[in-house]
């Protein structure tokens, strides 16, 4: 608990120099670019595109999955996923990215994953927004399930920053975990639902989709899919989010524990 | 006068690792791998508010690590450092990002030192104008000279305003006007109550700048004292030591290497290290409980999903 509130502590201590450097970040990931920050939304829009066509018109024709439109469907998980992956790609790597340039100074090194999640969070917010743009268009009404958006959200980040942190120190000290995540998360980009439905799944297989839930990453796709899609509460499904919650404050406890054992001495690492 | 750095007994070991494996394999298993190096041992002394000390000492006695032990980029093995105040460390080159432009770095720079906007767009043009790199400030920084990036470092730093500073040769490739510029910014931290560490070869510069001087030899301390005798000592050393034959140069760095590498007992206060260690063990515990409970907490509702 102890390493947990120092990590804590850090982050809220630090919270303006985190947002600022976020905001440096943004502005001058793009600064090579003619199109600027446009980048943020063209990136994403071209993947929507590409799943859209490939997966909705290519293999299911075009049909809705229980009466949304298919593009809908594939948004509200696709919108997510699309933070969490670069998320928690560059993350991991933010330690190791910055290290050289932090070292030579007193710098809290554990707001770095987060920094880098938060960075992220910009082109999610406005992705989010679009997506209410094109709900209140189709005029699908998520109805009063959308009151769990904030709780979805608060798992999303809490999630992502207790895995960045502990993989940030993992990835320090071995560097293969860094590659080894990046083919991973391609392929956990499978295993979630974003652009298959699982109900199918679960009537022929619901082992395997059991299975498939124990990825805490399930739980936040299909989390936002119950919130805009008005499906169920969260607490619908007790045993689950207790698991959830237990896998993620377990990765929180132990990347702060990692961290602060080796924080000192990352440099040795390099 | 109030203390400014307090440094009691301190150590700093490295281990000498042959494959990246053993490195890997010392963290889970107690064996010992790889040979221990003492970068510096034993190391105390105290230095007050105001103070300029020099460094000096051949390659290899430890300078720049006591400079990294200073600014606290890297903690000590064992021992104790006390310091009043906020420490920036400056080196060639050290902690600019290659790929952005100056004024970029100088922006990084400042935010990460925590400065406000207000701040930052306050002290821009004046490390502009100390660094006095012209056009070369929209440049990314790959595209300096070494000179340049010394001169941009060192700007960045004098004006995030430290308490105490270690200047570890960062001057060595300014040329005359630059120094000048730096000695008189440095008199006025001075005046101002700040700590200046100096470290550098040039013994005519640590002998215009310093209060005391600080010889190192081999990761000890040779003598600490008035510029002036520390220097003529360290002087006569060096012309004895230039005056031997190569051979001879090279049996005595191996000599001294040697007693670099061997495990030595270091001095260290037991009863207060053997106190920490059992906090450590203690805190410890709680952390394996904890996670413990949630890891099995998340693998029976993970089982229960089964159901």
């Amino acid at each position: 608990m102890r390493f947990v509130l120092q990590i804590l502590k850090e982050q809220l201590l630090h919270l303006n120099l985190i947002l600022r450097i976020c905001n440096y970040d943004l502005k001058s990931r793009y600064q090579m670019h003619y199109l600027g920050l446009i980048w943020e939304f063209i990136t994403p829009a071209m993947k929507i595109i590409i799943y859209w066509v490939v997966f909705g018109l290519g293999i299911r024709g075009g049909e809705p999955i229980n009466g949304t439109p298919y593009i809908v469907w594939l948004l509200v998980g696709l919108i997510p996923w699309l933070f969490i992956s670069p998320s928690v790609i560059q993350g991991v790597n933010s330690v190791y990215v910055k290290i050289n340039l932090v070292s030579k100074m007193k710098f809290p090194v554990s707001v770095l994953p987060t920094i880098s999640v938060l960075s992220h969070a910009f082109n999610f917010l406005i992705m989010l927004v679009c997506l209410g743009i094109v709900l209140i268009i189709l005029q699908i009404n998520p109805g009063i399930h959308l009151l769990q958006l904030p709780y979805y959200l608060l798992c999303l980040f809490v999630f992502l920053i207790s895995f960045t942190l502990l993989g940030s120190t993992i990835s320090i000290i071995i560097r293969d975990f860094q590659t080894m995540l990046q083919s991973g998360m391609r392929l956990m980009f499978f295993l979630t639902p974003v652009f298959w439905d699982p109900s199918i799944l679960a009537k022929s297989y619901p082992a395997i989709l059991t299975f498939l839930k124990l990825n805490p990453l399930y739980y936040l796709i299909e989390g936002f899919r119950a919130t805009f899609l008005g499906e169920i509460w969260f607490f619908n499904d007790l045993v689950y989010t207790l698991y959830f919650w237990s896998i993620t404050l377990f990765i929180l406890f132990v990347g702060s524990f990692l961290h602060m054992r080796f924080r000192n001495k990352f440099i040795d690492y390099l | 006068m109030k203390p400014k750095v307090t440094m009691s007994n301190v150590s700093k070991k490295y281990i000498l690792y042959k494959k990246q494996t053993d490195k890997f394999f010392d963290l889970i298993s107690s064996k010992k791998r790889g040979n221990t190096f003492y970068a510096l041992r034993n190391i105390s002394f105290r230095v007050y508010e105001g103070e300029t000390i020099g460094i000096v000492g051949i390659n290899g006695s430890g300078k720049s690590t006591l400079s990294n032990l200073l600014a606290q980029v890297i903690p000590p093995t064992t021992g104790s450092i006390e310091l009043n105040g906020e420490s920036s460390l400056i080196a060639i080159s050290v902690g600019l990002n290659n790929h952005l432009s100056g004024i970029e770095n100088i922006k990084l720079k400042c935010l990460m030192h925590g400065l406000s906007e207000y701040q930052i767009k306050k002290v821009t043009p004046e490390i502009i104008d100390f660094a006095d790199i012209g056009k070369f400030i929209d440049q990314p920084v790959k595209n300096y000279s070494s000179g340049m990036k010394a001169r941009l470092g060192f700007a960045i730093s004098v004006h995030t305003n430290p308490d105490i500073l270690i200047v570890d040769e960062a001057l060595s490739v300014g040329d005359k006007t630059f120094y000048e510029k730096c000695l008189r910014k440095m008199n006025e931290f001075k005046k101002e109550g700040k700590t200046i560490f100096f470290i550098s070869h040039s013994i005519s510069q640590i002998r215009s700048i310093s209060d005391r001087v600080l010889w190192l030899s081999f990761g000890k301390i040779e003598e600490f004292g008035e510029t002036k005798t520390v220097l003529k000592n360290y002087d006569s050393f060096i012309k004895w030591f230039n005056n031997l034959s190569n051979k001879e140069k090279q049996q005595y760095k191996d000599d001294k290497l040697k007693e670099q590498l061997t495990e030595q007992r270091v001095i260290e206060g037991s009863y207060s290290e053997k106190g920490r260690k059992m906090n450590k063990q203690n805190r410890n515990k709680s952390f394996y409980l904890e996670s413990g409970l949630l890891f099995l907490l998340s693998v029976s509702t993970g089982l229960l999903m089964f159901y």
